[in-house]
């Protein structure tokens, strides 16, 4: 009972929007007194239950109905300087009794570590209460009946609706010559789905931290046949934390619109071409450069980015910023799961490495200033080249325009390849070179000429970054990274 | 590491042992089927599981992270033709499984089912002989058991295969190797009265080594991973994966990216596998195909490559990582031939896919956990011997590359593009295997690979490392092939 403080919320069993009851907040408080009084010297708590509801349409006939419901108790246990991690779905207090009793032995056996302990009580967020402060509850979700969801779920196919294939590809916002193109649709799986995720999590030191997110979604993917029976498939989806704010209608059009421009693919000749990449697929590029700034990949020796902070070595154009306070916006959070604080920083600044992501543990072993265990909601910055450095010089687009969309990059541009998708591959954490497959479109002039597929994108992750010429600002606002279509001088395509 | 097998081990196959742990009766089991079949519906099935994790971390010398894991509950599956409804509940009382059976109901609702493409039979009636009620070891016998052997014995291999990899190769600057164990035991029952029992072990480690040499760092990982009790953590094992994990850093420092193109590809044996899983088995799954998405839709009996080539899927090899018992379905494991001397033999199956084409399940319903239902996937992959030797296929080749390391892969069911990503190989010159290679990626489309492989080499390797599948849920799977050469593929480069 070293550093147990008492806590405002007295597992409060008012009325709650969230999943997890007083008696279950009670359950996890006991858990930590348990741990506690057995000898550990820290404890951390965290008790998740979620609520998921699907429905799958296969050629406009509902398909799968599925219901989910979990809940997880983990107990993070600090104990003689020793630190083990634990979870069970089995909440019973005989249950939960025998858990922490064999957590403890388990940790018992363990070498001792000094650095870890919980983090300083200073860092630890004070403002998330009822869970809702992340603005990403909807109230609307307790309302809804499986009547609804699959009145929704069947709102939005297409499949052998031929008036609203038609319609589909005059309203083509990617200037594809896709309308001469025939084929058949060979399959359309839609699916809706709703959830409500609710975690409590405290700690020995006084933390509590609640955070309540209820989710709308709906994707669909549709596969379809030239006249050859050479089979194209497409994908989209749509997501929201609020009811009535995903696109149902247009999603099976927009998929529908991406298998048929991909009809009649042609080879290209390898070699270096400006990159193009899809706002729907650009966040793939981004990820190795956040698993490279984790202290944890520095401390191991197996980070592409050691030794870069407070360094400009990336380009200057790029600029990345963690909003994870903005409220309601999908990846927003008040706390990580140390219970520490989030706050809205730069981690990119001007191809300026500004923030490692260190743990508390892992500050306490390389001295690093603890910050975020990672990040929540990361946002690129629009940018545009300046007028000497761009290809299409006829064609530049003001770097002061407020709105930099798809056209704008590509006319930049003028020649290259605008990737739609990645199929498969990596990038090696230690070197940063990578090598992904790749699929899309020939462009020329500003203009979508040709479907291209088996491409591979071979290179290195600094390099490439580097040679950043323009980010757009078209991020989704559906996704919980923020990154627009992006576009990149000199990338070598294997074909 | 000192838990032996006792005889109160062999009765836990019993099946008191399962209705204990899952505080279930016969009774309550069916009705639970019938809650499930009160709207309707062809089929249900319940799936019972208690997982217990246990998981050791060495990192900067010292084991200092660790941990265990309990997954404990059972989920209602209603088929009513090829539709589906699933819930599940983490908790075996009455009450919640009795919600979670009327929630899987609701798939029935009054709707006609499907009747299948060639006039399916009803569900069960497409099953092979009647399933026994209990199994013994069956493909993984265990002569230890994870859950009882406890972690603090396996402290001192962890350390064991850190030390040795330091010893092999002064240049080693940080060493990661982790334990993972787990045991599911499950009880399946369903509305044909079939009633299955199985207790699985997986035991996984994994090593990872950083070397540095003149201000560069260069990685490299093994693992091993079996359907088998603590029996597998050997010093033999530490020896061999430390071994392994120092060979060819030498060639790791100098290897380069090659010049990219269109050129002959010799897969290694053993991890080339991959190209099987990635290229081939997603487009088998007979959901794909059912549903006409997949690019071998529509081609059974068709010649596909050459008549020297036999692919299979197995879930009969024993203590593979994809090995069953049993598929999650209650289906028997087997071995099925996908192509047989070059002819498409067989999609692999579930349950629903077997009724909807007119057949027997082939035991590839398989699912992640009790919160999925399960869907077709593959287990241990593998082409069988051809008759050349590896040496004769790499001199048959002027210029080209030979692959032996593989991370990762990913198909595109409907187009049938796969990639993989090359870890490390060599140029292939006139006949020679001369400068390494690495982190390279090689693109191809699965059919045409398949028609393109013009040698099949007689030494078959199945690789034992952790494959894990993700087709929507991630599966335990293993692959393996022998040495092969495919006449062209992309391989990306400068």
């Amino acid at each position: 009972m070293t550093d147990k403080t008492e806590r405002p919320d007295k597992y409060s069993t008012g009325t709650e929007d969230g999943l997890i009851t007083g008696q279950e907040k009670a359950a996890a408080q006991r858990c930590m007194e348990k741990a506690l009084a057995k000898g550990a010297s820290q404890v951390r708590i965290s008790l998740n239950k979620s609520v998921l509801d699907s429905y799958s349409v296969l050629n406009g006939e509902l398909d799968k109905v599925m219901h989910s419901a979990d809940r997880a108790i983990s107990l993070y246990l600090f104990y003689e300087g020793r630190y083990g991690t634990f979870s069970t779905n089995m909440l019973d207090d005989t249950n939960l009794d025998g858990f922490v009793s064999r957590a403890m032995e388990t940790a018992r056996i363990l070498a001792p570590d000094k650095f870890r302990r919980l983090p300083d009580v200073s860092r630890t967020a004070k403002d998330a209460i009822t869970g809702k402060e992340a603005g990403l509850y909807d109230g609307q979700y307790a309302m809804l009946s499986a009547e609804d969801r699959l009145k929704t779920a069947l709102s939005g196919p297409i499949y052998g609706d031929s008036r609203k294939t038609e319609e589909t590809f005059p309203d083509s916002g990617m200037d594809m010559p896709a309308t001469d193109k025939k084929f058949s649709m060979v399959s359309e799986e839609f699916e809706y789905s709703d959830s409500l995720d609710d975690n409590y999590t405290i700690d020995s030191q006084g933390f509590c931290g609640r955070h309540i997110e209820t989710s709308f979604s709906c994707c669909s993917e549709i596969t379809v046949a030239d006249m050859d029976g050479n089979r194209f498939s497409g994908y989209w989806w749509d997501y929201s934390p609020f009811s009535g704010h995903i696109g149902i209608s247009g999603c099976s059009e927009e998929a529908l619109r991406r298998a048929a421009a991909q009809i009649g693919p042609v080879r290209i000749k390898g070699g270096k071409y400006t990159m193009v990449v899809d706002r729907c697929v650009s966040s793939r590029l981004v990820a190795p450069l956040f698993s490279a700034l984790n202290t944890l990949s520095i401390q191991q020796k197996n980070s592409f980015l050691d030794g870069s902070i407070g360094r400009k070595v990336l380009s200057d154009r790029l600029t990345i910023m963690d909003m994870a306070r903005t409220p309601g916006k999908p990846g927003s959070r008040l706390y990580d799961s140390e219970g520490v604080a989030t706050s809205d920083s730069p981690v990119i600044l001007g191809g300026k490495v500004m923030e490692y992501f260190t743990t508390t543990w892992m500050s306490g072993k390389t001295g690093m200033p603890a910050t975020t265990e990672g990040i929540s909601r990361p946002v690129l910055s629009p940018c545009m080249p300046e007028r000497e450095s761009c290809r299409n010089k006829d064609a530049f687009c003001d770097s002061h325009e407020k709105e930099i969309s798809l056209h704008a990059i590509l006319n930049l541009c003028g020649d290259g390849i605008y990737v739609c998708g990645f199929n498969g591959g990596n990038c090696n954490p230690v070197t940063g070179d990578f090598s992904y497959g790749a699929e899309g479109f020939f462009f020329r002039g500003g203009k979508i000429v040709s479907p291209v597929r088996e491409m591979l994108v071979t290179g290195n992750m600094v390099t490439l970054w580097n040679n950043l010429l323009a980010a757009g600002s078209d991020a989704r606002e559906c996704s919980r990274w923020q990154i627009p279509t992006l576009a990149f001088k000199d990338v070598d395509f294997s074909a | 590491m000192t838990c032996r097998q006792t005889a109160s081990e062999k009765t836990k196959m019993d099946l008191r042992y399962f209705l204990d742990t899952f505080q279930v009766t016969v009774p309550q089991m069916e009705q639970l089927i019938a809650t499930a079949l009160s709207h309707g519906g062809d089929y249900a099935d319940l799936y019972f599981e208690y997982t217990t994790y246990n998981d050791l971390l060495l990192r900067d010398g010292e084991v200092s992270s660790g941990g265990f894991h309990i997954d404990f509950g059972m989920g209602v599956r209603v088929l009513n033709g090829e539709k589906t409804g699933y819930a599940y509940s983490e908790n075996t009382g009455m009450k919640d499984m009795l919600a979670a059976a009327r929630a899987a109901a609701m798939i029935s609702g009054g709707q006609a089912s499907g009747t299948g493409r060639k006039g399916a039979p009803a569900f069960g009636k497409c099953m092979q002989q009647p399933i026994p009620a209990l199994t013994g070891g069956g493909y993984y016998p265990a002569e230890l058991n994870w859950r009882d052997a406890g972690t603090a014995g396996y402290l001192p291999f962890l350390k064991d295969i850190e030390q040795k990899i330091l010893s092999k190769d002064s240049r080693t600057a940080k060493v990661t190797a982790r334990l993972s164990a787990s045991q599911s035991d499950i009880l399946m029952f369903n509305s044909s009265g079939e009633m299955t029992c199985d207790i699985r072990p997986l035991g996984s480690i994994s090593a990872s080594a950083i070397f540095s040499c003149n201000g560069r760092n260069e990685n490299k990982s093994v693992s091993r991973s079996f359907r088998r009790g603590p029996e597998m953590v050997t010093v033999e094992t530490a020896e061999e994966m430390a071994e392994e994990a120092t060979s060819g850093i030498d060639a790791r420092f100098e290897a380069r990216r090659p010049k990219g193109g269109s050129m002959p590809v010799i897969m290694g044996a053993g991890a080339s596998g991959i190209l099987l899983h990635e290229a081939m088995g997603h487009s088998f799954e007979a959901d794909f195909n059912r549903k006409g998405q997949s690019i071998f839709s529509g081609k059974e009996g068709q010649r596909i490559c050459h008549e020297d080539i036999n692919i299979v899927d197995d879930g009969t090899v024993q203590y593979n990582r994809g090995a069953c018992n049993f598929d999650d379905e209650g289906i028997p494991g087997q071995k099925t031939y996908m192509v047989r001397e070059g002819v498409l033999n067989s999609y692999l199956h579930d349950r629903i896919s077997a009724r909807w084409y007119g057949i027997s399940p082939t035991g590839n319903g398989r699912r992640e956990s009790f919160r999925f239902n399960p869907i077709p996937r593959m287990r241990a992959t593998y082409m069988e011997n051809g008759k050349a030797t590896a040496d004769d296929i790499i001199s048959s080749v002027k210029k080209g590359i030979y692959v032996d390391e593989f991370s990762n892969g990913q198909v595109k069911i409907g187009e049938g593009d796969f990639t993989f990503y090359v870890k490390s190989g060599m140029m292939i010159e006139n006949g020679r295997l001369t400068a390494p290679v690495k982190d390279i990626n090689i693109i191809g489309n699965g059919p045409q690979a398949l028609a393109d492989i013009v040698a099949v080499g007689n030494d078959l390797r199945i690789d034992n490392g952790t494959w894990t599948c993700g087709k929507d849920q991630s599966v335990a799977v293993s692959c393996g092939i022998p040495t092969v050469l495919i006449r062209r593929l992309t391989v990306g480069g400068e």
